[in-house]
């Protein structure tokens, strides 16, 4: 079992900003993240390399954060795995809340993938920074 | 057509009218209502004392809290048995503020709801459809009342189901429409939406509106939507007072006329409680007369107006009072609906979850009311799922719900992310500008 860290966030720009700012203030790791968002809040959960110093922090700034239990299961980088992994649990009856993977990969710089509804401008902006934007043959 | 007699009288027999009723209804209330026996006698004034108009301000006030404290029945002045009919609108807390009504109060009040229909040009030959919610609000079943006394054929649609109102309004020929100013709007669109041209394909010419103020930008509109053939006209009224009735438009639009010979009006400093010059613009402080259930002495209505006595081309001589302009307190007018930010405290300060603070935002959105509370989150337990959330959120909305009988939206911010505030708190922020 691995301990995660979950963080009330509001849908607004900049509200994650915030939280890993806090982290980075502190040096706290991050080695997964994922978010889902409803239109007016949305709950942010991380894996840190120190949960309990990263919600020490997080809570004295005011931010409701809560630490809980995950399940980590390695997987290789195979096709299938992580269907084999899934239908282990599905025959064992297990339902699986929320999933999400690590951003630190082997050898590789991690990737972040994310949605907006706005892609042309977010492309813009970022090839603006000079932010490499991977396509799907690079992954 | 002027509904009643008492409506035309020179000033000097209204005032004559006025006084013998001041002094018959402050026996009454002295005699019958221990509450208010104990005000008079704390500032040491006798029935008696009452010899003119003038003394009237000598009296003691009575305020909204007095309904509270005394709540249900504790300000009425006739056993139950004699009660036919009970009313209630929002308490500034859990508990509803309740009125009652003998037979002639019935009776009293529906003819001085008769009297606005009028004002607004009603006659028998109308076809009204009620789109005020029924229930124990006093709109819905004092217009519907009133509009019968006339002899209109009354329609009690009550409110919601636009396509159901719409069916009616063309398929019965409705002429008159009672509703909320922002609901007639609203069902004006809707109307325009399907295509129609209510000038051309409805037989409607008459509003009668109540439940909020009107303004003269929502009037504007109200032609733009419905025609410029469409004659719309505000009244007033609250339910401590008896309901509609109180005051109304006529149609040279200059004020409402107030039902001078069951209420006697004043303005005052809502700050320094003296009664202010004619004119001036301050709290409505009403009177009500020969009221047999719930007599009322000075009650401030919080409704902040000015009066004008000067006679109306229509032939009245009743004073009139201003459109509203404002509240000398915090109560908000939701789609129709009075609302206290004390009601909704109550039901934040019982809910765990969520720490003491919180803001209320009030829009007119596709030209209804929209609130939005926001509260902060502080329990971390609601975090292992987008479901605790959500029921956290279901949970105060039907808290709140049940309180205020409106439906109300919810956002959930982060702790301290509310503004804090050393002195007054500002929590309400209104952003309906001209009604529109």
């Amino acid at each position: 079992m691995i301990r995660q860290i979950s963080v009330f966030v509001e849908n607004q720009p900049g509200s994650m900003m915030k939280v890993t700012s806090v982290l980075t203030e502190e040096h706290v790791n991050i080695r997964a993240i994922s978010t889902f968002d409803t239109p007016e809040f949305g709950i942010m959960r991380l894996v840190v390399d120190d949960p309990v110093h990263a919600k020490d922090s997080l809570t004295r700034r005011g931010f409701v954060t809560r630490v809980s239990s995950v399940i980590g299961a390695e997987l290789k980088d195979e096709k299938g795995n992580l269907n084999q992994m899934l239908k282990i649990l599905a025959d064992g009856q297990i339902n699986v809340n929320y999933i999400y993977s690590f951003v630190i990969r082997e050898g590789k710089a991690p990737v972040m993938v994310f949605h907006t509804d706005d892609f042309e401008r977010a492309e813009k902006v970022l090839r603006a920074a000079e932010v490499k934007l991977v396509g799907e043959e690079e992954l | 057509m002027i509904w009643a007699k008492e409506e035309t009288l020179p000033r000097s027999e209204i005032e004559a009218i006025q006084l013998t009723r001041l002094k018959s209804t402050v026996r009454y209330i002295y005699d019958r209502v221990k509450p208010y026996r104990g005000k008079m006698d704390a500032v040491g004034v006798k029935p008696e004392d009452i010899k003119t108009l003038d003394d009237l301000k000598r009296l003691p006030f009575t305020y909204k809290a007095d309904f509270r404290d005394n709540y249900p029945d504790g300000l009425f002045a006739v056993d139950k048995k004699e009660i036919v009919r009970y009313h209630a609108s929002s308490g500034t807390t859990g508990k509803p503020t309740v009125v009652g009504y003998t037979r002639n109060d019935l009776d009293m009040w529906l003819n001085n709801v008769a009297r606005l229909a009028c004002m607004g040009g009603a006659t028998a030959d109308d076809v009204a459809q009620i789109s005020f919610g029924y229930g124990t609000f006093t709109g819905a079943l004092g217009l519907h009342g009133g509009l019968e006394k006339i002899g209109a054929s009354v329609i009690p649609m009550s409110s919601g189901n636009t396509n159901k109102q719409i069916m009616f309004l063309q398929d019965m020929g409705v002429t008159l429409l009672v509703a909320t100013p922002s609901y007639a709007l609203h069902l004006g669109e809707e109307v325009r939406n399907r295509g129609l041209d209510p000038a051309k394909d409805m037989k409607l010419r008459i509003g009668l509106f109540g439940g909020e103020g009107m303004t003269e930008a929502m009037r504007d509109e109200m032609h733009r939507v419905w025609g410029e053939q469409f004659v719309c006209t505000q009244n007033y009224g609250m339910s401590e007072l008896c309901g509609p009735g109180v005051a109304g438009e006529c149609t040279k639009l200059c004020g409402m006329h107030i039902n001078e010979d069951w209420f006697i009006p004043e303005i005052i400093d809502p700050e320094t409680e003296e009664v202010l010059p004619p004119g001036e613009k301050g709290e409505l402080v009403v009177t009500c007369l020969g009221k047999e259930a719930l007599p009322l002495v000075r009650y401030r209505t919080g409704d902040l107006t000015r009066l004008m006595y000067e006679p109306c081309e229509c032939g009245r001589t009743t004073c009139r009072m201003e459109n509203l302009s404002g509240r000398a307190d915090d109560m908000l007018v939701i789609r129709g609906v009075n609302v206290f930010p004390t009601q909704i405290e109550e039901v934040l300060f019982k809910i765990e979850e969520i720490g003491p603070h919180y803001e209320i935002l009030v829009e007119r959105k596709n030209r209804l009311d929209v609130m939005t509370i926001t509260v902060e989150l502080t329990d971390d337990r609601l975090l292992d799922s987008y479901g605790k959330l959500s029921e956290l959120e279901g949970r105060i909305r039907a808290a709140l719900k049940s309180q205020l009988g409106l439906a109300t939206q919810i956002r959930l911010v982060g702790p301290n992310s509310l503004k804090r505030f050393e002195g007054k708190a500002k929590r309400v922020t209104d952003l309906r500008k001209d009604g529109l």
